[in-house]
C-alpha cells in the first residue's frame, strides 16, 4: 500500500513520514477503501453450503477481540480529529477539482505499483494462476497502460485481484488476534499489522524504485495517501453517521478483512442466526 | 518416495480446485453450485431489489414522492421488524415494550436517512442476480451485481434472505464484505454498553441523528 522508511537515521524524512501516515490513519477506514478496482475481492460465497453451527452466537461475524479498547478509542479519536482538520479537507479539495476520470487514473497507477507485492502473495498462497495474471497485469498496464494509468489488462479479461500478507497469513490459518487502532496506521489487527509491515518490507517497487529517501518514494506515498483517503470518503461518512463510530469502524474493518481472506480461501461465511439474540444480556455492561 | 506422486496429485487437485474457484467466481452463475441455488429467493431479490434501485436512480421524481415510494419499496424488500430486533443484539432480550415502541419508528427514520444517503454514493441502475447459496433451508444468500448509472464496473452486492417458496424478505445486505445489519448491531450494542446498558441513550441519540450532533 504505502512506503515506510527503513532507516531510522533519516530523521527528517521519517518525521514527515510519521505525519503523513498519521494522516493516513485518519483515513482510517483504509480497509473500507479497498482498492476500488478490486471488486471481486468482495465475497461471493463460492463454496458449497455448509450447515450453520449449532451455537449461533460465536459466529466470526460478531466476534470482537479488542482488549486494548481504551487506548484504541483514544487513538481513533485523535486520528479522526486529524482527519477533520487536515486530511479530510485536502481530500475533499482533490475530489472537488478533479473529475472522476482523473481520480480513476490515479487509483489505477497506485494499484499498479502494488501489483508486484500482490504477485508475491498469490505465490505464497499457492495460487500460480492468479500470480501469473497479476504479473501479466503489471507488465501490460505498466507499458501499454502508460505507467499503470490505464487498466488495459482488465479489458483483456484480466481483472485485478488484490492480495497482501495479512490475507496470506489468513489463508495459512493465522487468527486475527487483537484489534488495534494504531495512530500511525489506522485500524488493523495483529495479523494484518505484521502483514502490513511485510508488505512494505518486501515490496519490490520500493526496493527497486526507492523508498522515502527518493522523490519517487515520497511522491508515491503522498499520492497513495490522497487516493486512499478519497476512496475511503464514502466509508468514512458512513462511520461518522453511526452512533459509535469507533465500534462501527471496528466491525466493518474486521468483516472486510475476513471477507478478503475468504475470497482467497473460498470458505463459506459463518453468519449468526438472525432471530436468536445472544444469550448473555446482562442489563448493564459498561465497557472498560 | 511415495509422497512425491501423492503430493503431485494433491497439487493438481489444488490447482483444479483453485481454478474452479476462480472460474466460478468469475462467472458466478456457473453451474458449479446450481444444486445449491434457490430460484425463489433469487427471483425475489431480482424483483424487489431492482425496484429499490430503480426508485433511487429515478432522477425525475420529486424528492418527497421518492422518499414515500422508497419507503414502500423497502417494506416489500426487507423484513423491517425482524431487522429492528436484530440490530438490538443482546438487548433485544431486555428492552422494555415501552422502549421498543419508541425505538422502532426512530430506528426506521434513522436507517432510511442513513442508507438513502449511503446508497446515493453508489447509485446504480441495474441489478443482476448472479447466483445464490442455501445456508440452510429458508436462509439463503443471493449474490448480485449492480451496474449502470454512476457505477463504472459491476459492483457485487450480497443479500441475505429468509423465507420459503414465494415468500421472502431480505434481512441483511453485504457490500465489500461488510454486512449492514451486523455492523449496525455492533454499533448499537456498543453504544448501549457504553451507556451502562441504558437503551434510552441510544434512542435519544438516534432521535438527534447519530453521533454527528451529539
Amino acid at each position: 500500500m504505502s512506503d515506510q522508511p527503513q532507516s531510522p537515521r533519516r530523521k527528517a524524512a521519517g518525521r514527515r513520514f510519521a505525519v503523513a501516515v498519521g494522516l493516513m490513519s485518519a483515513a482510517s477506514v483504509l480497509a473500507l477503501a479497498p482498492v476500488a478496482q478490486a471488486q471481486e475481492a468482495v465475497p461471493t460465497v463460492p463454496a458449497p453450503p455448509v450447515s450453520a453451527p449449532a451455537v449461533a452466537d460465536d459466529s466470526a461475524a460478531l466476534a470482537v477481540n479488542d482488549p486494548l479498547e481504551g487506548a484504541n478509542r483514544a487513538s481513533f479519536k485523535f486520528s479522526m480529529g486529524v482527519d477533520k482538520v487536515l486530511l479530510g479537507p485536502i481530500a475533499h479539495g482533490y475530489m472537488a477539482v478533479t473529475p472522476d476520470v482523473v481520480r480513476d487514473r490515479v487509483s489505477n497507477a497506485v494499484y499498479n505499483l502494488g501489483e508486484p507485492n500482490t504477485v508475491i502473495n498469490h505465490v505464497l498462497q499457492g495460487k500460480p494462476k492468479r500470480a501469473m495474471r497479476s504479473t501479466t497485469r503489471f507488465l501490460v498496464n505498466s507499458t501499454i497502460g502508460v505507467l499503470g494509468l490505464f487498466d488495459v489488462a482488465a479489458k483483456m479479461n484480466l481483472p485485478p485481484r488484490a492480495a497482501d500478507f495479512g490475507q496470506t497469513f489468513g489463508t495459512w490459518g493465522a487468527q486475527p488476534g487483537a484489534y488495534l487502532y494504531v495512530p500511525v496506521m489506522g485500524p488493523m489487527n495483529v495479523r494484518d499489522g505484521v502483514g502490513r509491515a511485510l508488505d512494505i518490507f518486501t515490496d519490490p517497487v520500493r526496493i527497486v524504485g526507492g523508498g522515502l529517501d527518493t522523490d519517487f518514494g515520497k511522491a508515491r506515498l503522498a499520492v497513495t495517501i490522497l487516493d486512499t483517503r478519497a476512496l475511503a470518503d464514502p466509508a468514512l461518512r458512513a462511520v461518522k453517521d453511526s452512533n459509535d463510530p469507533y465500534a462501527t469502524a471496528r466491525s466493518a474493518y474486521t468483516q472486510y478483512r475476513e471477507a478478503f481472506i475468504r475470497e482467497a480461501t473460498g470458505e463459506m461465511e459463518d453468519l449468526p442466526d438472525f432471530d436468536t439474540p445472544p444469550a448473555d444480556a446482562p442489563p448493564a455492561t459498561p465497557n472498560p | 518416495m511415495t509422497s512425491s506422486p501423492t503430493r503431485r496429485g494433491a497439487n493438481a487437485a489444488l490447482l483444479t480446485f483453485a481454478s474452479a474457484l476462480t472460474i466460478g467466481a468469475a462467472t458466478l452463475a456457473g453451474p458449479a453450485f446450481a444444486q445449491a441455488r434457490d430460484p425463489g429467493a433469487e427471483a425475489f431479490v431480482q424483483a424487489k431489489g431492482q425496484r429499490v434501485i430503480s426508485v433511487l436512480a429515478n432522477k425525475s421524481m420529486p424528492d418527497a414522492q421518492k422518499k414515500q415510494i422508497f419507503k414502500q419499496a423497502v417494506d416489500e424488500l426487507a423484513d423491517v421488524p425482524r431487522i429492528t430486533n436484530f440490530v438490538l443484539g443482546k438487548y433485544a432480550r431486555t428492552i422494555t415494550p415501552e422502549q421498543k415502541a419508541r425505538f422502532t419508528p426512530v430506528f426506521r427514520t434513522y436507517a432510511e436517512n442513513v442508507y438513502q444517503n449511503r446508497i446515493d454514493d453508489y447509485r446504480g441502475e441495474k441489478l443482476t442476480v448472479t447466483g445464490s447459496v442455501i445456508r440452510k433451508p429458508g436462509d439463503v444468500i443471493v449474490n448480485t451485481t449492480i451496474s449502470g448509472g454512476q457505477i463504472k464496473s459491476p459492483l457485487p452486492v450480497t443479500w441475505r434472505v429468509l423465507g420459503s417458496g414465494q415468500t421472502w424478505k431480505v434481512v441483511d445486505v453485504q457490500f465489500k464484505g461488510v454486512w449492514l445489519a451486523i455492523t449496525q448491531q455492533q454499533d448499537f450494542v456498543s453504544t448501549i454498553d457504553n451507556a451502562g446498558g441504558n437503551v434510552d441513550v441510544l434512542i435519544n441519540q438516534l432521535q438527534k441523528g447519530g453521533s454527528n450532533r451529539r
